[in-house]
């Protein structure tokens, strides 16, 4: 018990905070849903808290080197055996086949990749050359490409950047990473280049033609169109888009108040989106600008916190499962407020511990668990004479 | 170790910058546009509703209501309170499911026009809007709707303005009728998105004067959701915001008089024909009927197509105005136009001529209605006679254009510019227009056929009503006129006087009154009893018939025409009348002329 008391605190508290507001937002959102469920959306996510904050502290109490060595590989050999299974017999939701009963495998692969990767590249002797890179890659595009089967873009989108950044601080093959780290930033570009410049073309069966030869779906090359042009489609599949803007920005400084948001309530904000994908623009109306600013700082306070712990904790493995759990949670918050105010295309991708969502809440609650399970079990004492 | 603080800072602050943009992002859109987004939201869910104002009524002279503006008790269907499950059809399936309910309840047929489909146009274009599920209900469906309200939550009872016209048929073609519309809107106002029907005016003066008895147009907010509802979530307040109210219409005071109107409309009753009694001194017109007419009240809450079939193709046209749009040979009605030319243009009115039973003209022969001839006269007695050949005679004597002339003076082939649309102008031809529509040359025997009233001559009976008026009054042609004019308005001034000398036109009156007196027009000044005793009127008065012939062959008939003024030295009462397929001027319309004007002036007892 005494171990406890040397957990972070800041990113404890900042964690709860963020798991209030969602409690409080999913029931706003739900409010205004026609289905009784859906009223009580609010407490699933709390009890799930609860169950998750329970793992969260048993996490923390257990050496985390103890839980990489024993629970990586079998974790992650589950999750591609789930994955395969939500494929071939998974629920088919909006497009995709994402969930096994009442969850999502592949919130699961997200950890479980992490947690191979630092136990992989963490210890003395792991590879640093292009071997060792090739052997990332191999373990990195097998839950990538299950997911993107699914298929959820997003997922694998914040799955990648994650796995390359804990490669970037274990320092595996750098050169080349900085070339992958490039070539990917000049692929979205000339992507992004590619759609404007079909925009461009004035004959109407010519330019669907260009957009077909896109190597992206016929939605991901829609919502890129809109992401390049917001007005393409109001009505269609600009909506969304449009909807949350006017949700976020009719906000003001200090919001409409709790359960008070006309865009929500009158259902512009589309209520399948607003609990889950779209939760941010509910914050944004009902709690202003003050309230997007303290959820962005809770955020903020915790991922701080957490690479604090990874810079001090003077072990690879532990510095790299903070590293990659708090690029993937970071890789969530941006991508998901950047496309709620049109910065980024439109992405399927929850809000970390605010979107309704039971098995991402709990495998966010362990992923923290374990960064506190860092904190705790550090070699370097005192934390606090430390500096980064 | 590998890994070193230095990436986890370079991590921090990569994160931090990211949240940071976001950050400023954010501001931008919260605070620096916030005017902008919370206009733009506000669009996009208000959608603004044209409310009609209550339709004014019209009135005749003395006030007595031929329009009226009264309260319908209806039930209303708020397509908001069912649930909204799957799409539009599927709400318009429950839609229709609950109004089968509720009209078993009510023991009503559901409206006819309600269909499955109309329900989901109304889903679909003004879903914000109530369907009107039944009208006009009488106390005791209403008593049975309030009994079991609760069962239909869906529901509510209601108010909503309707037209009536509490005479049914009387000046049915004077007032018009209404239909439902769009309301009126103003076009420098943002155009609204919906609209509750207002009473628009369709014929006669509710169309001519729609405007004014329209009144304002209000508008209201209401907020609607992403489907177009009204919203029905706890939280939303202020559903409805009042933009402003509509402002009720005016009433129109017309120059009928209802007492009248009713008296020539029953002189009509049961035949094809038109009448129009006029003021001369002013071109007041006091009563103007049309037969066969129609209900006006059987068009209310809408004119079903059916209906409308029914008018449209019947053949004796009940929907036209035959006062203003029935275009007649005037016949014999025309003499006197024909003689103030003629004494305008230097003719005797002395000079005998002898009527030997037919006019010959070349090949032409022209019969006088008396076969045998009406012997030696002068034009006093060709008037009162009304000798077709003495006619012939002068009207070649005097030539066509000097009779064209004088019969446009009279307002004759012209619209006469009344406040009542779809007027017909009729037709006073000459050479020039002759040539245009048959492309023959104008005969003598053309001027001849024009003299008499017959030929290709064509007048609306408001037309010889307003050339019996300046017959009546000395020669001022007055514009008639439907809307009593404003009380401290000097009279109408006519718009333009007769060129003829004041004497010829008395010595026209003068053979007038003859015709009335003793002539061909007796049966307008008196009646005959059973016994041949006469009831005369309780007034002088002057008059001409006419019997004008149209068709030829099989299809051969006599329109009946009579004008006449009264009383004689100060006129204050002018008539046209015209009976299709009668007998004669003198025994068809007479008689009715007779009528009417007794119902104004009354007889003396034998």
């Amino acid at each position: 018990m005494k171990k406890l008391l040397r957990l972070d605190w800041v990113m404890l508290l900042a964690m709860i905070g963020l798991v209030a507001i969602g409690v409080v937002f999913i029931r706003s959102a739900g409010a205004a849903r026609e289905t009784a469920a859906l009223h009580a959306a609010w407490r699933s996510h709390a009890y799930t808290a609860v169950f998750g904050l329970a793992l969260y502290f048993t996490l923390a109490a257990i050496d985390y080197r103890k839980i990489l060595e024993w629970a990586a590989w079998p974790c992650f050999v589950v999750a591609v055996v789930l994955l395969a299974a939500v494929l071939g017999m998974g629920d088919k939701v909006y497009g995709g086949r994402r969930w096994l009963w009442f969850f999502q495998p592949s919130e699961v692969a997200k950890l479980a990749t992490i947690m191979v990767a630092a136990q992989l590249f963490g210890k003395a002797d792991s590879r640093t050359d292009f071997k060792g890179f090739l052997v990332a890659m191999g373990i990195l595009i097998v839950p990538t490409a299950l997911i993107l089967a699914e298929p959820d873009l997003g997922t694998a989108l914040v799955l990648v950047p994650t796995v390359l950044t804990m490669l970037g601080a274990a320092r595996v093959w750098l050169k080349g990473l900085a070339t992958i780290l490039l070539a990917a930033l000049i692929a979205a570009g000339a992507l992004l280049g590619a759609v404007a410049a079909a925009e461009h073309e004035p004959n109407r069966a010519q330019r669907e033609a260009i957009f077909a030869k896109i190597p992206l779906r016929a939605h991901q090359v829609r919502r890129l169109r809109v992401f390049l042009n917001p007005d393409l489609d109001p009505n269609g599949s600009g909506w969304n888009l449009r909807q949350a803007k006017l949700s976020i920005g009719s906000g003001s400084i200090y919001g409409k108040g709790l359960g008070k948001g006309d865009q929500k309530l009158l259902g512009y904000l589309p209520p399948s989106v607003s609990m889950n994908d779209f939760i941010f623009a509910v914050v944004a109306e009902e709690a202003g600008f003050r309230g997007s600013i303290i959820t962005l700082g809770l955020f903020l306070a915790m991922l701080l916190s957490a690479l604090r712990v990874g810079a001090v904790c003077g072990d690879d493995r532990g510095s790299l499962l903070v590293a990659g759990i708090a690029t993937l949670v970071f890789c969530h918050v941006y991508v998901n407020v950047a496309m709620s105010i049109g910065l980024m295309p439109i992405t399927g991708l929850p809000l970390p511990f605010i979107s309704a969502g039971k098995t991402f809440l709990v495998v966010l609650m362990a992923a923290f668990g374990l960064v506190q399970s860092v904190a705790i079990h550090r070699t370097v004492q005192p934390l606090d004479h430390q500096t980064i | 170790m590998r890994t070193s603080p230095m990436f986890m800072l370079f991590l921090g602050a990569a994160f931090t910058l990211g949240l940071a943009v976001i950050a400023a992002e954010l501001w931008r859109l919260q605070v620096v546009d916030v005017a902008d987004f919370k206009e733009n939201q506000r669009k996009q869910h208000t959608r603004s509703i044209l409310i009609p104002g209550m339709r004014g009524r019209i009135l005749d002279r003395s006030g007595r209501v031929l329009a009226d503006s009264r309260p319908s008790r209806v039930i209303i269907c708020r397509p908001e309170s069912f649930p909204r499950r799957g799409g539009v059809s599927n709400i318009a399936a429950t839609v229709d499911a609950e109004l089968d309910r509720l009209s078993a309840v009510l023991k009503l047929p559901r409206s006819k026009g309600l269909t499955h489909a109309r329900i989901v146009r109304h889903l679909r274009e003004s879903s914000a809007l109530p369907i009107y599920a039944w009208r006009d209900l009488d106390d005791e469906a209403l008593a049975r709707f309030a009994e079991r309200a609760e069962e239909f939550p869906g529901f509510d009872e209601a108010v909503r303005c309707e037209r009536i016209y509490p005479f049914g048929s009387l000046a049915a073609h004077v007032v018009g009728y209404v239909g439902h519309d769009r309301p009126e809107h103003d076009a420098d106002a943002p155009s609204a998105h919906y609209w509750e029907p207002e009473l628009k005016g369709r014929s006669g003066l509710e169309a001519r004067y729609d405007a004014y008895l329209a009144g304002a147009t209000g508008e209201r907010h209401v907020l609607v959701d992403a489907r177009g509802f009204k919203p029905r979530y706890d939280g939303i307040e202020n559903d409805e915001v009042p933009v402003r109210p509509p402002a009720n219409g005016l009433d129109l005071t017309l120059t009928i008089d209802a007492p009248l109107q009713h008296a020539l409309e029953r002189q009509l009753r049961g035949v094809a024909g038109a009448g129009v009694v006029m003021d001369p001194r002013t071109g007041a017109v006091l009563a103007m009927a049309s037969s066969p007419a129609f209900n006006p009240n059987e068009f209310i809450p809408v004119l079903t197509e059916e209906k409308y079939r029914s008018l449209a193709d019947d053949p004796l046209h009940p929907l036209l105005n035959r006062a203003i749009a029935g275009t007649y040979a005037p016949g014999s009605t025309f003499k006197p136009i024909t003689a103030i030319a003629a004494l305008d243009a230097g003719a005797d009115p002395d000079a005998p001529y002898d009527c030997r039973g037919a006019f010959s003209l070349g090949a032409l022969r022209l019969h006088c209605w008396d076969r045998y001839g009406h012997g030696e006269l002068a034009l006093h007695r060709a008037i009162r006679e009304s000798c077709n050949t003495y006619f012939c005679n002068l009207g070649r004597m005097v030539g066509t254009n000097a009779i064209v002339r004088t019969a446009r003076e009279f307002g004759l082939g012209a619209k006469t510019g009344i406040d009542l649309g779809a007027e017909a102008p009729g037709v006073v031809p000459d050479a020039e227009w002759k040539l245009a529509h048959g492309g023959a040359p104008w005969y003598p025997g053309d001027t001849c056929q024009m003299a008499i009233g017959q030929g290709m001559l064509l007048v609306t009976p408001l037309q010889m009503a307003v050339a019996c008026s300046a017959l009546a009054n000395g020669g001022a042609v007055f514009t008639p006129y439907l809307r009593a004019r404003d009380a401290g308005l000097p009279p109408p001034k006519p718009v333009r006087r007769i060129h003829a000398q004041a004497q010829d036109i008395e010595r026209v009156r003068i053979g007038m009154r003859a015709v009335a007196e003793e002539g061909t027009g007796k049966r307008v000044l008196f009646r005959y009893g059973e016994n041949r005793e006469r009831f005369r009127l309780n007034t002088t008065c002057a008059a001409k018939t006419g019997t004008a012939e149209v068709g030829v062959g099989e299809a051969k008939r006599k329109n009946a025409w009579v004008i006449a003024f009264a009383p004689y030295d100060k006129p204050t009462t002018a008539v046209a009348l015209v009976v299709e397929r009668g007998e004669s001027g003198g025994l068809t319309a007479g008689p009715r002329v007779h009528a009417i004007l007794a119902s104004r002036f009354g007889e003396e007892t034998p």
